[in-house]
C-alpha cells in the first residue's frame, strides 16, 4: 500500500450514470489482487473533504505502463465530481487496500454479481482464467444496458438475469443461483460463492449459502474515512457467535472489503 | 540577517518537541497504521487513539459521514482497553521515531487513575493527553468535559501519579471553555489541548432517519476551524500553560494561524485522511514562515497575532514577531 499520484487516461460514461475510469499509476503501485480497492482523491480541490473508496475493475500492465480501472456510479457529490474529471487530470490514490477474494484449491468459483457490483468480479474472473480455474459467472442487473463487461468474460460459463427481462432470465440473479444449485451439479465440497452488489442481494446470497453450508465471500461497501484501519470508522457488524453482539467490529477497510458473508450481520449493516 | 535555520523546538511541560506539529487522537491509530503514508521522523509526534480502562467495541454503524466542509464521527472510542494497550500497542509505539502522547479517558476518577498509572508505568509515553472531552461515549464523557468541578477532581487525582506532562484535552461544547482550562491548570495540567469535536447531527430526509448510528456525533474538519481558533484565542487569554491548538487544519497555513493565535503546538486531524502528507507539510510551512519572518525560533511566532488595541481585545502574545 502506498500513496501515489495518478492521472486520468479515460473517464467514459458507458451506461447512464455509470462510468469506466482508467487511471495511470506509477510503478510504485503494487500489483493488486481482485477484491482489493483504492482510496481515491476525486478532485485536486479540498472539496469533497474525504477520499472515496473504489474496488478495482482491473489492473493493466503494458510494458512499463501500469493502470487501474474503476467502474463507478454517480450517486452523490464525490462521484459527481469524479465524473467531471477530464483526461490528463492529475489525482492521487492510496492503495492497493484491503483483503481480496480467496478461492480455495480445486473448487469451482460461482461468481454472483448484482449491477455495478460486477466490477471486482470481472477482475476476479480474469484472474481465474489466467490460472485456468473453473468458474461460473451469474450476473443480474435492472436491464440489458447495465450488464457491463459481459462480453469480455472468457473462460467460464455465463448466465444473465434482468429485472425487466430485456436479456437472459427475467428475474433475480438469486434465482439463477438457486437453479444452479438445484441442478445438482455443485456441492459445498466442489463449489464456493463470491458475490458483490447491493447489500440486499448479498444478504440473500449469504442466507442461501449459510443454509446449505456453502462457503461464501462477499465484497462489502460503506462509508470510510482513513481506509487504513486507523480511524475505526467502517465497522462491520457480525452475527452473535461470530464475535457479534457488538463484541467486536472488524474494520471493513483492513479485514475486508471481502469477508465471509455468512458471519456478517446484514440486518445491522447499513 | 542570518540565514540559519530557525529553531522549531517547543516545550510542553518537561517535554521538548522537535517541532510543533502533532497528529491528533483518533486519526492515526497507534502510528503503525500510517507508517507507509506519514514520515513520522519528520513530525513532532502523535497522539494515540484514546485508551479506556476496559476494551470498547465502539458504536454501531454508520460511524462516519461527510458533511459540508467537514465530517461527523461517532466511533465511540473503539480501543483494546488498558491491558490490551499495554500488551499489543506499547511494543509498536516503542518503535516509532517521534514523540508518543497517549490519550486516556476514564468513566470515573478511579479509571483515570488506573490509566495514568498504567500508561506511565509502560515507559512508552512522552506525555499523557487526558481526554475529558469525548462526545461519543455517553453521559460520563459529558460530565467530565463540561463541569469545571469534575475536571478539577480528575486532574487533582491523577497529578500525583505521574511525572509525565499532563495535557488536558477540552471540549468546545461549553459556554465558557476558559473556566475549564483554568481549572485544569490550577490542578496541575502542564498544558491544555483543544478543540475536540463539536456535537453535530446529519439527517437523511429521504429515509427520515438520522445518518449516524448514534444519531449525534462529533463534527471535525475545515468547517470548524474558525470556531476552533476562537476557542484557542479564548483559552490563551485565560491560562499560562502551553495551549495545543487544533480543529480543521487542512492547509499548512492553517497551522500558522493556530500558532499566531497562541498555540504552542498544533494537532492535525481529519484532513490527514485526505492528505497523509499534511503534517509534514505543516512542519515545512512553519519553518519557511519563520524564515520569512526572520525570527530565530518558532517560539517567536506563538501568540504573535497583531491585534489592534482599539478593537478592545487583549494581545494574546508573549512575544511579537518583528515586522
Ligand atoms: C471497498 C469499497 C469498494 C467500492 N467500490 C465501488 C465501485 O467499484 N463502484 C462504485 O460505484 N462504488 C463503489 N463503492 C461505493 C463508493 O465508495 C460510493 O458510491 C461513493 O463513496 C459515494 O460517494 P459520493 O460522494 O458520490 O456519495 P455521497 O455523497 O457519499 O452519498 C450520496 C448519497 O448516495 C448514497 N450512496 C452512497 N454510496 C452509495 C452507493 N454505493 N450506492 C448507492 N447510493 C450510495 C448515500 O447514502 C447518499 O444518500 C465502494 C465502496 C467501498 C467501501
Ligand atoms: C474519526 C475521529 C476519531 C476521533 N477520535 C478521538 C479520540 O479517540 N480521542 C480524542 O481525544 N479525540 C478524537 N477525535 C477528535 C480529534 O482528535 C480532534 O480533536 C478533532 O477532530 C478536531 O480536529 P480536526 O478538525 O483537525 O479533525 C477524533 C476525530 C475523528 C475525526
Amino acid at each position: 500500500m502506498n500513496l501515489v499520484g495518478c492521472s486520468v487516461v479515460e473517464n467514459r460514461e458507458i451506461a447512464p450514470g455509470n462510468f469506466l475510469l482508467t487511471l495511470k499509476v506509477p510503478r510504485g503501485f503494487a500489483r493488486p489482487e481482485p477484491g482489493q480497492f483504492v482510496h481515491l482523491r476525486v478532485s485536486p480541490e479540498s472539496e469533497p473533504l474525504l477520499r472515496r473508496p473504489y474496488s478495482l475493475e482491473g489492473f493493466v500492465e503494458r510494458g512499463k505502463i501500469r493502470a487501474v480501472r474503476i467502474y463507478y456510479s454517480v450517486v452523490g457529490r464525490g462521484s459527481r465530481v469524479l465524473a467531471s474529471q477530464p483526461k490528463g487530470q492529475e489525482l492521487d490514490l492510496i492503495g492497493p487496500l484491503g483483503v481480496g477474494f480467496t478461492p480455495r484449491p480445486r473448487r469451482t468459483s460461482v461468481l454472483v454479481a448484482g449491477g455495478r457490483g460486477v466490477a471486482p468480479l470481472l477482475f476476479f474472473a480474469r484472474k481465474l482464467r489466467e490460472k485456468k480455474r473453473p468458474f461460473l459467472f451469474l450476473f443480474g442487473a435492472r436491464s440489458s444496458r447495465e450488464l457491463y463487461g459481459v462480453r469480455e468474460i472468457r473462460g467460464g460459463r455465463i448466465h444473465l438475469a434482468t429485472d425487466d427481462g430485456s436479456v437472459g432470465y427475467h428475474g433475480s440473479v438469486l434465482d439463477l443461483l438457486k437453479r444452479q444449485w438445484e441442478s445438482g451439479e455443485h456441492t459445498p465440497l466442489t463449489a464456493e460463492i463470491f458475490t458483490c452488489g447491493p447489500h440486499g442481494l448479498l444478504h440473500e446470497v449469504a442466507e442461501f449459502a449459510a443454509g446449505r453450508g456453502i462457503r461464501c465471500e462477499a465484497s462489502l461497501e460503506g462509508p470510510m474515512a482513513c481506509a487504513v484501519g486507523a480511524c475505526r470508522g467502517c465497522p462491520v457488524p457480525l452475527l452473535p457467535g461470530a464475535g457479534g453482539n457488538g463484541g467486536r467490529y472488524p474494520a471493513m477497510c483492513i479485514e475486508g472489503p471481502v469477508m465471509d458473508a455468512t458471519i456478517v450481520d446484514w440486518e445491522r449493516l447499513p | 540577517m542570518t540565514h540559519a535555520s530557525p529553531s522549531l523546538r517547543v516545550r510542553v511541560g518537561s517535554l521538548t518537541l522537535r517541532n510543533p506539529v502533532l497528529v491528533a487522537s483518533g486519526i492515526i491509530g497507534y502510528g503503525q497504521e500510517y507508517e507507509r503514508l506519514v514520515d513520522l521522523s519528520q513530525i513532532g509526534g502523535i497522539v494515540t487513539k484514546t485508551v479506556t480502562r476496559h476494551a470498547r467495541a465502539g458504536n454501531p454503524p454508520p460511524r462516519v459521514v461527510e458533511t459540508a466542509a467537514g465530517m461527523l464521527n461517532s466511533i465511540g472510542i473503539e480501543n483494546p482497553g488498558l491491558e490490551g494497550f499495554l500488551e499489543i500497542k506499547v511494543p509498536v509505539l516503542r518503535e516509532l521515531p517521534c514523540a508518543v502522547i497517549v490519550s486516556v479517558e476514564g468513566e470515573d476518577v478511579q479509571e483515570f487513575c488506573d490509566l495514568v498509572e498504567g500508561v506511565s508505568g509502560s515507559g512508552v509515553a512522552h506525555a499523557i493527553e487526558v481526554n475529558i472531552s469525548c462526545p461519543n461515549v455517553g453521559p460520563h464523557g459529558l460530565r467530565y468535559s463540561t463541569d469545571a468541578d469534575m475536571a478539577r477532581e480528575v486532574m487533582s487525582a491523577i497529578r500525583p501519579l505521574t511525572q509525565l506532562p499532563l495535557i488536558a484535552k477540552l471540549t468546545p461544547n461549553v459556554t465558557r471553555i476558559a473556566d475549564i482550562a483554568a481549572a485544569c491548570e490550577a490542578c496541575g495540567a502542564d498544558a491544555v489541548s483543544l478543540v475536540n469535536t463539536f456535537v453535530g447531527m446529519a439527517v437523511d430526509s429521504r429515509t427520515r432517519k438520522p445518518i449516524l448510528g448514534t444519531v449525534v456525533g462529533g463534527l471535525s474538519g475545515p468547517a470548524i476551524k474558525p470556531l476552533a481558533l476562537a476557542k484557542v484565542w479564548e483559552v490563551v487569554q485565560a491560562v499560562d500553560v502551553p495551549v495545543i491548538g487544533m480543529g480543521g487544519i487542512t492547509h499548512p497555513r492553517d497551522a500558522i494561524e493556530f500558532l499566531l493565535v497562541g498555540s504552542t503546538a498544533v494537532q492535525v486531524g481529519t484532513a490527514l485522511f485526505s492528505n497523509p502528507e499534511l503534517a509534514e507539510a505543516c512542519v515545512k510551512e512553519i519553518e519557511s514562515y519563520a524564515r520569512r519572518a526572520e525570527v530565530p525560533s518558532v517560539a517567536d511566532l506563538i501568540g504573535a497575532l497583531d491585534v489592534p488595541a482599539e478593537r478592545g481585545m487583549i494581545r494574546a502574545g508573549r512575544t511579537l514577531a518583528p515586522r
